[in-house]
């Protein structure tokens, strides 16, 4: 009985160096902290320059006297999933969307998607989003929603959000221009 | 017998069991309205697990200006980010700072004192994560709050202060789910304290927990497990049964658990039913020690029931195994040095977040890949992997940046270009077009039209018909003027005053339609003669600072390109040294266990011999036969 108890004792002494190895790095060999410690640095180095050459490529090809984002929302979802969204500027279709499980979850838990990043000269442009998806009662439902937009000189944001209208237990598609 | 086989009695977890629900991420984020695109844009991603992706938008959007209303939450979700990367010295800065910043709100304060808490635990350093932890106020949430409850005892467990863990866990009421977690590792320190029958009470309530969360069952078999291990060394084989059928038999832990049901039926003689979980272990991977251990319970089993003619065949069937088992392993060691054993390893990988062993289980069976399954499970490896994986992922996406950065210098210098080809033609088309002098004109109409319509001068706006009938009427009355007295005109005088009067009649019910269309017309032009103005505008702006722009942005161009090659041919070197070693950890990994298989196999021959000379020595005795 006694013999068999100091066994289990040990057993569990012999389980706590995986124990602490789980926690700790500082009883890695040297090297392994040197090999470590470059790809720590290595993904600082990289994120920074992915951050560097976003806002190059942004600059490059979407300088803000033309640039125009559209970005969709959702708050809370309850009477509307989106399937798909298509965005067609001037009568020119320039985004057909169609979301993935996740990306829905994503929007629902306040994501907002950057639906397009477009180029349009400074006027007037007319904005059409064709919203798809499962509406009250799980039935199909397609909602449009139009808007004019004046382009001026600086970057020009529009987000196409959709929210619950309670009162009537319908999705409303609200459009709203931020400069 | 028994204590010479209990060798997996050391791998019964009795250490801490840390809770799973971090891998989504960063539990706790503030719930916030979203008061700028460009921070939901980054949440978009985040929330999809892209971490990478979230901290690259949001270290730009920072950098572009595009997060003030969200700068705090913003910083918290980077510290986070950078935390959930692994990126420690990083995270650690980040919440460093926002804790020096005096107006940081408490509830992002206390947020930050927590994440700084995970990683100081995380980076081994208890004490200091101690202190940040005990520091959090009272306003996270529920998870949160458990969770920091839990490391605060975790860290305290690691430094074998179980005496102030239990006290830290002993009154403790949280969440379900941490709850499980804390009587687990109360339990845990309790029989690292001294007091086994109030710790293993703890985990036998964890062992009979009643749930339906994955991470739960799993936790529940380790705590059965332990018990019944508890209680096969303390010599109470049926009390150890109880725990160790409550395991299930697909999880991780099964195999161990059968073996130590085998083990319980044996201490009490019951050899006959010990076989039965026993010869179940023997259709699983030899390369599970359970599974190696039970190839000498079988035979030892059949020893002690008498039936020496099945111990000896199926002792030499383990002998057998075992040196099969052994040639697997070498031929394996010889393709994870040559390479191969990472190509199957990020082949089954997937996205590297998740499901990396279900998809094992689809690979084919080869050296490179047969021991994946058990490699992975260790935790050296894992993290090995990771680091590979990232590193990866970090050269597939410096490949597609050089690729990328060509077309960009290419696209500069197209548009420098082209701006230089159409220039002339842009200024000559410009010259052609006086905004100012049109400007002008649409000054001198409003001014026109707001005069008629003060003096209500309904001929103003006569169209070019009627002004053409006026002017005829007016010289009629002019030639009718030169005849004035002169009854002969009468008539004729009479009709011009008539048709003027018709005339000044239509013009006058016209006014009210015509003027309110005057209004829209000039209001129309306005509109035009604005848009004018600002495309004049624009197209000036445009035309004086591009040369400069396009320079600045070819120089930007220039100056990343040598920063992409210098990191590519860094990260590919570090990912050929992280291959290096894995693969040192793999084989060594393989190597401990082809020894063991030595030790196992030298067990075996040692029975058999032994067999073998009892009866060589011994008269033939009538065998007992167990029941098939």
């Amino acid at each position: 009985m006694k013999t068999t108890f100091i066994t289990f004792l040990a057993a569990m002494a012999a389980s706590m160096p995986a124990f602490a190895e789980e926690a700790a790095a500082a009883s890695a060999p040297e090297d392994r902290s040197v090999l470590d410690a470059e790809v720590q640095s290595l993904r600082r180095e990289v994120v920074d320059l992915n951050r560097d050459l976003f806002m190059l490529e942004e600059d490059l090809l979407f300088p803000a006297s033309t640039q125009v984002a559209v970005f969709v929302s959702m708050d809370v979802g309850t009477f509307f999933a989106v399937d798909s969204v298509q965005l067609k500027v001037d009568d020119k279709e320039v985004a057909n969307y169609l979301y993935t499980e996740r990306e829905q979850e994503a929007l629902k838990r306040g994501g907002v998607q950057r639906l397009w990043l477009g180029n349009l000269k400074a006027g007037e442009h007319e904005v059409t989003a064709f919203f798809v998806g499962q509406g009250p009662h799980e039935r199909d439902y397609k909602r449009g929603t139009t808007l004019q937009v004046e382009k001026g000189v600086g970057a020009k944001y529009v987000e196409l959000r959709i929210s619950d209208k309670a009162s009537k237990l319908q999705p409303e598609f609200v459009v709203k221009v931020w400069e | 017998m028994l204590g010479r086989f209990l060798i997996l009695a050391a791998l019964a977890p009795l250490a801490a069991a840390v809770p799973v629900v971090e891998q989504e991420a960063i539990p706790g984020l503030p719930a916030v309205k979203v008061q700028d695109l460009h921070y939901g844009d980054v949440l978009f991603h985040f929330y999809q697990h892209d971490h990478f992706g979230s901290l690259v938008r949001l270290a730009a959007y920072r950098d572009q200006g595009r997060l003030a209303v969200h700068a705090r939450d913003a910083e918290l979700l980077r510290g986070g980010l950078y935390l959930s990367l692994g990126q420690h010295r990083e995270a650690r800065e980040v919440f460093e700072r926002l804790l020096a910043d005096a107006s940081t709100p408490p509830e992002v304060r206390d947020r930050a004192w927590f994440y700084l808490g995970k990683v100081l635990y995380a980076a081994g350093l208890f004490e200091e994560s101690d202190r940040a932890l005990r520091q959090v106020g009272a306003t996270l949430g529920e998870d949160m709050e458990a969770e920091r409850h839990l490391l605060i005892a975790q860290g305290l467990l690691y430094r074998e202060r179980y005496d102030q863990a239990i006290a830290e866990l002993s009154n403790w009421q949280g969440p379900r789910y941490w709850l499980a977690y804390g009587q687990f590792n109360l339990g845990v320190a309790l029989v690292r304290a001294g007091e086994p029958a109030r710790g293993l009470a703890l985990l036998d309530a964890v062992g009979q927990l009643e749930t339906q969360w994955p991470e739960l069952m799993a936790l529940r078999d380790k705590a059965n497990l332990a018990i019944g291990y508890a209680k096969l060394q303390a010599a109470e084989p049926a009390a150890a049964r109880i725990a160790l059928e409550r395991v299930r038999l697909s999880g991780p832990q099964s195999s161990k658990a059968l073996l130590g049901a085998g083990w319980a039926d044996a201490a009490a003689q019951q050899y006959q039913v010990a076989l039965a979980p026993w010869q179940e272990l023997q259709g699983r991977n030899l390369l599970d020690a359970a599974v190696q251990e039970s190839y000498l319970a079988v035979p030892y089993a059949y020893a002690e029931l008498g039936a020496m003619a099945q111990a000896v065949e199926y002792y030499e069937r383990a002998i057998s195994a075992y040196d099969a088992e052994r040639s697997r392993i070498g031929e394996s060691i010889g393709a994870i040095r040559s390479g191969t054993l990472l190509a199957a390893a990020m082949e089954a990988g997937g996205d590297g977040r998740e499901g990396w062993f279900a998809q094992l289980a689809t690979l084919p069976d080869s050296p490179e890949s047969r021991y994946l399954y058990h490699l992975l499970a260790g935790n050296e490896f894992q993290e090995g992997l990771k680091n590979y994986r990232a590193l990866d992922a970090m050269a597939e996406n410096l490949a597609a940046w050089q690729q990328s950065i060509g077309a960009f210098a290419d696209m500069v210098e197209t548009r420098q270009q082209a701006f230089e080809q159409k220039l002339p033609a842009a200024d000559a088309r410009l010259a052609t077009v006086d905004v100012t002098t049109i400007n002008g004109r649409r000054d001198a109409l409003q001014a026109e039209f707001e005069a008629a319509a003060a003096a209500r001068d309904v001929t103003a706006l006569a169209t070019g018909q009627e002004r053409s009938q006026i002017d005829t009427l007016d010289a009629v009355d002019a030639e009718l003027a030169r005849h004035a007295g002169d009854p002969a005109y009468d008539e004729a005088r009479e009709k011009a005053r008539l048709a003027r009067g018709v005339l000044m009649w239509n013009l006058d019910g016209a006014w009210k339609m015509r003027s309110w269309q005057a209004n829209r017309a000039l209001r129309d032009l306005n509109a035009t003669v604005y848009d004018a103005r600002t495309r004049e505008t624009a197209s000036g702006r445009a035309r004086e600072g591009a040369p400069e722009r396009n320079a600045a942005l070819g120089h930007r161009v220039e100056a990343v390109d040598p920063r992409i090659v210098a990191l590519a041919v860094r990260v590919d070197e570090a990912k050929a040294a992280q291959g290096r070693r894995l693969a040192d950890i793999a084989v060594r990994e393989l190597e401990d266990q082809r020894r063991r298989l030595d030790e196992y196999s030298v067990q075996a021959r040692y029975a058999l011999a032994t067999i073998y000379d009892r009866a060589a020595a011994a008269p033939p005795a009538p065998a007992r036969e167990p029941t098939p």
